[in-house]
């Protein structure tokens, strides 16, 4: 392990306080604050992955996760980007896409082939013969790719999400995006403030000249309560309201590993400062290359000094600086190459002469040379002329600055190259948006953070809590001070660009994107999509600006016409588990949930409840269903939808609704009714019961309730009706108590008379068990025997239901589940809608046309005027009955009805014990529907055989009803 | 959602909140003597405006109200009902 620096104010990381991981089967050793990379790099890995496409060895290049060079298997998860990931104690690193190791690839080979794969390699090639694909595609894709998941691979971790509203958004912790912060803040607004490092401070965190600045505004800062600071945090998307997305990194003491934050503000500030434009030159990523800020926050931020032997070839001043503080710290610069002839600051230029640091204008290096690690580096005059090759481990290579825009885009603002800086920068922003700092092309420190407080005020202007005096003296100060300064215009150096990379990720050189030009893609847009440079795991954070300006040098094009390509959401790399947020679960129980389950109830998820199917493993239910017919059973039907609707106008509003004529209904009777939707498309079903005058208890079927005061109340928003519909579903229970036994059963807890004389069939009756529960009673016959429906509020729903059982005990009262309903009322041919009907089946084609009532057009029910047009349409499906022939077992429910073509499909078919055969329901063509039709049916893989049904009257079960109305 | 949306009744909450219930075309028509065409188009066509269109919606997870308001659908944005009314008597 390398020793660490451990006297810099800058460091982050605290070297006594060592972490064990284990990488590759071994045990290493990091330190407290390192990221998962650092701790490789400290223990003298280098080689961390091999490339998507030719597997070239990859190393520490930005430290920031802009390519996916140092994407590895962190604790089972593929793909995770080291740079961004705090190393944590027991972590198991490995390498992916590799065969062998990383140091040891044995597809490297690949890397001399490219000369076979040039862009557009697939699209071309591959396709002629048809049959080659499927082969070549299993090769390619055990060769190409990045980390590789089990499908049952269940991850790891919790996942939060939070949505806070905010006055001002700022993105970016650094000096400008702290100062915005500041500056609103003390306009007493509310701020957030989201820092995709783990901590404040940006461009001046790891200087050492600025440090201690960013150190005092990082308090000040955290001083203002009214300022919200969300560390570890990427920006990812940015949408119109000015909401802005993003996902938290957890620390170990935070209850989540990682959580989506949406945030909606007044107004946002961007202040994402800038990031290095990679320079091109061949080999520009050979392990061994990495940019200004990598090396330099190695040293300053984690203690770790890049290299022994460096040349540096850079265009911007930055590298001036760290070249002469890596210098201090012991590295030796061989070198340093300037892009630039002129424009650097003349104190850095004094300071370099006086260390003695080589330093040749005009320079840039051309070649990094090595096998796998970089051993010399060849430079040359920008214009390649002259050159020379100098020994080196370390090459410190960044053409400049390039503003991470991409949150300016994705909010839809519009950019425009400038010239003096070489950036693109904002030209439209969306409203209530600013941008600040480094964005801007700002270099100067004082510049950057007086920008910030501008953005700042500017954004307390947006919450009308700024005066726009105050930011007109602002305006002045910043103009008084140092501008924009002037950029680097070099995209590449002056190489031919075999091995010369655009996109790391996807393995893209500057001779891919000349072949795309040549064969006519002549925009970035299609460049981009025919070499997929950018399109890899850093989303574009290594190609983004700099494949447009090639294109542009390439094609000669004048500066206004460079277009970035169009930068999406999610602008990092972020798990879908952070989007999905915590798991859940939904599902709504009943009141007799845990009785049920006591009984052996076993349960299925059904729409949005959990309800008990089966009570034993027989899941055809025979017991079950013969108990009904023969004894007495309780059913737990507390799903159904109930509702109270009452005021003036009730009446009124169930006419809309429901397609019978519901004045017809009387106190103290039920009325079996549907619902139709405007196409007469049957959509509910349920009873409805008069209270009193406009006042109304009425059900509807389970998976129903939860839209219906929806409905109600959509089909009602002209009328200015004044009615009042309560949604009863989890306010009370039902009960269903069904059977031969099931009077005498009741009989045992009521004080009323219930023979059948006293409570018919299709009567209501209200009453209360032991003077205090009050029971809404109905006798109904969905499952076609002597049956009551007890509605009886939740609270009461167990004292109830253990009253009914003691009381059924003489005759072993039993539970009954859902299948058997299900199979009971089949056999009645009673309808499930969604079971015998789908969204086409209108009410008439399950043969329910009988509840439609025609005289009440000033009603405006819906669903009438389709009805009606649908009356004479002979080509609808119709409702059957049908049994199957020779005694053979039911079809599968959903199998189809053929001849040569499909005819139809069976909605529910059963072995019925009842009735000692096969029995079923199908919808069919309509000349199919005439009783005794022979139904030639089609399951599912039943290659060349086919069943047979023939259709037959319904119901099948006691045609006559009397067993219901006993 | 980066929609937000008015509610006569709650004020302007999230767009996460409501469910769309399509474009605004004035009352059901009466059903004497309608011609069948008339009444699919009124149940079925729209007009898909690109631009501001009145449309309503269901505050499904707040107060349960229908109500209308006036969305740019090219911006997702809403339009205050008062600056639109404005610029029509303009």
């Amino acid at each position: 392990m390398m020793n660490r620096f451990n006297h810099l104010p800058t460091l982050k990381i605290d070297a006594a306080r060592k972490i064990g991981f284990i990488y590759k089967n071994k045990k290493y050793y990091g330190v407290q604050g390192d990221t998962v990379a650092t701790a490789l790099y400290a223990n003298g890995i280098r080689i961390f992955a091999r490339s998507l496409k030719y597997h070239r060895p990859r190393g520490l290049y930005s430290l920031d996760g802009e390519c996916s060079n140092t994407c590895m298997e962190v604790d089972n998860i593929p793909n995770v980007r080291c740079e961004n990931t705090q190393l944590k104690e027991g972590m198991v690193i490995k390498e992916q896409n590799v065969k062998g190791s990383a140091q040891n690839d044995m597809m490297s080979f690949i890397d001399k082939m490219d000369w076979m794969m040039p862009a557009g390699f697939y699209y071309n090639t591959m396709h002629k013969p048809a049959k080659i694909w499927p082969i070549a595609m299993k090769q390619i894709r055990k060769a190409a790719g990045l980390g590789t998941l089990s499908p049952d691979f269940e991850m790891p971790g919790s996942y939060d999400e939070i949505f806070p509203n905010t006055d001002v958004c700022v993105i970016g912790g650094g000096p400008s995006g702290m100062m915005a912060a500041i500056a609103a803040a003390k306009k007493d607004l509310r701020v957030i403030l989201m820092e995709s490092r783990p901590s404040l401070g940006g461009f001046f965190e790891y200087r050492k000249n600025f440090h201690n600045r960013s150190l005092e505004l990082a308090k000040e800062v955290n001083a203002l309560e009214n300022i919200r600071v969300f560390t570890h945090t990427s920006m990812v998307g940015a949408y119109n309201n000015n909401l802005i997305t993003g996902f938290q990194i957890g620390k170990p003491s935070d209850v989540f590993d990682q959580r989506y934050i949406e945030i909606r503000a007044k107004s946002v500030v961007v202040a994402t400062g800038c990031i290095e434009r990679p320079l091109i030159f061949d080999h520009n990523e050979k392990p061994g290359v990495m940019q200004i800020g990598c090396a330099l926050r190695l040293a300053n931020t984690y203690g770790l000094l890049p290299g022994k032997k460096a040349v540096f070839s850079i265009g911007h001043d930055l590298g001036l600086e760290a070249a002469l503080e890596l210098h201090n710290l012991g590295l030796k610069i061989e070198l340093i190459a300037d892009i630039r002839e002129d424009g650097q600051d003349p104190a850095l230029l004094q300071k370099i002469e006086e260390k003695n640091i080589p330093l040749l204008k005009g320079w840039v290096a051309c070649r990094a040379n090595g096998r796998k690690q970089v051993k010399s580096v060849e430079v040359s005059g920008i214009d390649g002329l002259i050159s020379k090759t100098i020994a080196c481990d370390l090459i410190v290579a960044s053409a400049g600055m390039t503003p991470v825009t991409g949150p300016v885009t994705i909010a839809l603002g519009k950019l425009k190259y400038d010239a003096h800086t070489g950036f693109f920068m904002a030209d439209k922003l969306p409203e209530k948006m600013h941008v600040t700092g480094r964005l801007l092309g700002l270099d100067d420190p004082r510049s950057i953070e007086t920008s910030g407080t501008l953005a700042g005020l500017q954004a307390a202007l947006d919450c009308e809590n700024c005066s726009i005096k105050e930011i007109g003296d602002v305006k002045k100060e910043l103009e008084n001070l140092p501008g924009p300064t002037r950029g680097t215009k070099l995209v590449t150096a002056p190489v031919k660009g075999r091995k010369s990379f655009i996109c790391f990720d996807e393995d893209t050189t500057i001779k891919n994107i000349k072949q795309a030009i040549e064969k006519g893609f002549d925009v970035p847009e299609l460049i981009k999509r025919f070499t997929s440079a950018g399109t890899g795991p850093g989303q574009g954070g290594i190609p983004g600006h700099n494949l447009p300006l090639y294109v542009a040098k390439y094609q000669a094009l004048p500066d206004i016409s460079i277009k970035p390509t169009t930068t999406r959401p999610p602008l990092v790399p972020t798990l879908l588990s952070t989007y999905a947020g915590t798991n859940h679960i939904m599902l709504k129980t009943t009141p007799m949930d845990k009785m049920q389950r006591e009984d052996g109830g076993i349960f299925r998820n059904i729409g949005v409840w959990q309800r008990a199917r089966y009570f034993s493993g027989d899941f055809t239910c025979e017991k079950e269903i013969k108990n009904i017919r023969s004894n007495v059973g309780m059913l737990d039907a507390s799903t159904l939808g109930k509702f109270r609707i009452h005021g003036p106008d009730a009446l009124k509003a169930l006419q809309r609704v429901f397609v019978s004529d519901m004045s017809k209904v009387q106190h103290g009777r039920m009325k079996y009714s549907a619902m139709c939707n405007d196409d007469g498309c049957v959509i509910d079903d349920g009873v409805i019961t008069k209270l009193r005058r406009n006042d109304y208890y009425f059900t509807t079927s389970t998976g129903r309730a939860g839209q219906t005061v929806e409905w109600l109340r959509y089909h009602t928003r002209y009328d200015k009706w004044d009615f009042h519909v309560v949604n009863l579903t989890d306010a009370m229970g039902v009960i269903n108590l069904s059977g031969p036994n099931s009077r005498k059963t009741l009989e045992k807890i009521v004080d009323i008379d219930i023979s059948n004389e006293a409570f018919g069939f299709s009567e209501y009756k209200e009453f209360t068990i032991k003077e205090c529960i009050p029971v809404k009673a109905m006798r109904l016959g969905f499952v076609g025997e002597l049956s009551y429906e007890l509605h009886v509020p939740s609270s009461y729903m167990q004292s109830v239901w253990l009253m009914l059982k003691e009381a059924g005990s003489k005759f072993n009262i039993q539970n009954f589940g859902v299948e058997a309903q299900n199979v009971l009322r089949m056999e009645k041919c009673h309808i499930i809608l969604g079971q015998e009907s789908e969204q086409r089946t209108n009410l008439l084609d399950v043969g329910l046309g009988f509840l439609w009532d025609r005289s009440k057009s000033d009603a405006k029910t819906i669903g009438a005027v389709a009805l009606a047009q649908a009356e004479s349409d002979k080509t609808r499906l119709k409702l059957v009955g049908f049994k199957m022939e020779n005694n053979t077992r039911a079809p599968h429910d959903g199998s189809l009805i053929v001849d040569e073509k499909v005819r139809g499909y069976v909605c529910t078919a059963r072995d019925s014990f009842s009735l000692k055969e096969a029995v079923g329901m199908a919808l069919v063509e309509g000349p199919l529907s005439k009783i005794g039709t022979r139904l030639e049916i089609f399951e599912d893989e039943c290659g060349d055989d086919r069943i047979y049904g023939k259709i037959v009257a319904m119901p099948f079960y006691d045609p006559e009803g009397s067993r219901m109305k006993m | 959602m980066a929609l937000t949306i008015t509610c006569p009744v709650c004020g302007k909450r999230n767009g996460y909140e409501f469910k769309y219930g399509g474009e605004e075309k004035g009352p059901r028509p009466e059903e004497k003597d309608l011609d069948p065409r008339a009444w699919c188009d009124y149940v079925h066509m729209n007009k898909c405006v690109a631009g501001v269109q009145e449309e309503w919606w269901f505050h499904k997870d707040g107060c349960g109200s229908w109500f209308t308001i006036l969305r740019d659908t090219t911006t997702n944005l809403e339009i205050e009902k008062k600056e639109a009314q404005n610029d029509e008597q303009v």
